[in-house]
């Protein structure tokens, strides 16, 4: 198959249209023009969403909603985001965080490291389609995608204190690796003792997953090495790891409360 | 839906091109305006041969179709020595023998490029990260590094030596 067009539609509704219309939608090209280029083509017509208006970072009242097409080096610009900062300098290099976006991120096979931050902080995606558009919690797209003829806009987070938010990304190579895994997770203590843990695991499954085991094993416990080491060994239970070319799934098991209590505590 | 015209403004030149639907900016540089520093390497965003300057910012040009940037101003590594003089990181490359095989120069002088638009004295963590999405497979980055540094050095004393301010951004505002 060949790609028969390439349309790149001036407004939302235009781009809904066509993507109503069969068409194969990506945003900064990073997921699908690989695989045009190999000839692999995803649909014989794609829809570009640069032209669409869906770019743009608005921060207010501890909220930030971040458009959909934002490519990662204007979330790293964003005064407003520095709490991503961190994460996103884990996100592949300079240049492909010129091209790649937040939506993609998310919406890609596997979704990757700021869908894990996203799920963490248990974002919501504003998603349009023909019939309107609707709200849907950031774990309901990684587990089941969009609807057919769907988009997502924009996702909207609420913005974690620093001190509350966690997150580390175990990498092979210090820069520009995939993930042995990814850890994320947003952490509130009173008197000592967690009041609520939201924790994401990247890397560990076919998709970002919450640890719903470790998020249990540390509530109302304090934060301590113990403690956290065996929330660690509670999250294999929410955790199915693969083999591949980064580690094996026997490593990523035996090393998870590891970087769980690195993640947590330093 | 039929093959196209594309407009772009490449090194400081309107250039048209015919392209079929899907044709990357790479192809389109390469294959229609004939301007082949820009490598093609891995075609899938990996490699960092390919990095090319759209409306400023670093972008690997193989994982851009051409009907998306239609009207954009394009820079690559032929239009920084327009006039036939290398610049300050051409020359330090050259200098610090930071090419040996060559294949990945144009990918990295560029990103260097960029780097060195954004901050007029990186040290050597953001040297490294500016050019993390780059393979090379002969030098063992070492003297990339260092003929970065030295550019940024160069340029700093160049546009000092001219009064001029060291970022391209501030001239601009």
């Amino acid at each position: 198959m060949v790609v028969e067009a390439v349309h790149v539609p001036d407004s939302l509704a235009e781009a809904t249209a066509q993507a109503a219309r069969g068409g194969h939608v990506m945003a900064g090209g990073t997921a699908v023009m690989p695989l045009v280029n190999y000839g692999i083509v995803p649909g014989p017509e794609l829809v570009s969403l640069r032209r669409t208006g869906l770019a743009g970072i608005e921060v207010g009242d501890g909220t930030a909603r971040i458009g959909a097409t934002t490519t990662f080096s204007e979330v790293a610009d964003s005064p407003g985001l520095s709490v991503f900062r961190p994460a996103v300098a884990t996100i592949a290099s300079p240049v492909i965080r010129n091209m790649a976006t937040v939506g993609g991120n998310l919406l890609t096979d596997p979704p990757g490291d700021f869908a894990t931050c996203l799920l963490a902080l248990d974002a919501t995606c504003e998603v349009a389609g023909a019939g309107g558009s609707r709200d849907v919690p950031v774990a309901e797209v990684i587990d089941s995608g969009l609807r057919p003829g769907e988009l997502l806009t924009a996702v909207v987070v609420r913005l974690p204190a620093g001190a509350n938010w966690f997150y580390r990304k175990v990498t092979r190579r210090r820069m520009n690796s995939g993930a042995i895994m990814t850890i994320a997770a947003t952490v509130e203590t009173a008197g000592g003792l967690v009041t609520t843990a939201r924790i994401a695991l990247g890397g560990l499954a076919p998709r970002p997953v919450r640890a719903a085991s470790a998020e249990r094993a540390l509530a109302g416990r304090p934060l301590v090495p113990d403690v956290v080491m065996e929330a660690g060994e509670a999250a294999r239970a929410d955790v199915t790891p693969a083999d591949d070319p980064f580690a094996s799934a026997w490593y990523r098991n035996r090393v998870l409360p590891v970087h769980l209590r690195r993640a947590l505590l330093g | 839906m039929a093959s196209q015209v594309i407009a772009l403004v490449v090194n400081d030149e309107e250039r048209e091109f015919i392209a079929k639907p899907g044709t990357s900016l790479l192809s389109g540089l390469r294959d229609s305006l004939g301007l082949t520093a820009a490598k093609r390497g891995c075609a899938q965003g990996g490699c960092g041969a390919c990095t090319v300057l759209v409306d400023g910012k670093a972008v690997l040009s193989c994982l851009l179709a051409v009907e998306t940037i239609n009207g954009a101003t394009v820079r690559t590594l032929e239009g920084v020595a327009a006039d036939g003089q290398l610049d300050e990181v051409q020359s330090a490359f050259l200098d610090g023998f930071a090419t040996q095989c060559g294949f990945c120069t144009p990918g990295m002088i560029m990103a260097a490029e960029a780097l060195l638009d954004r901050n007029p004295d990186p040290g050597e963590d953001e040297v490294a990260e500016a050019i993390s999405g780059n393979h090379c497979r002969c030098t063992g980055y070492r003297p990339i590094m260092n003929a970065i540094v030295d550019a940024a050095r160069r340029r700093r004393e160049a546009r000092a030596a001219a009064g001029a301010p060291a970022r391209v951004s501030e001239e601009v505002a």
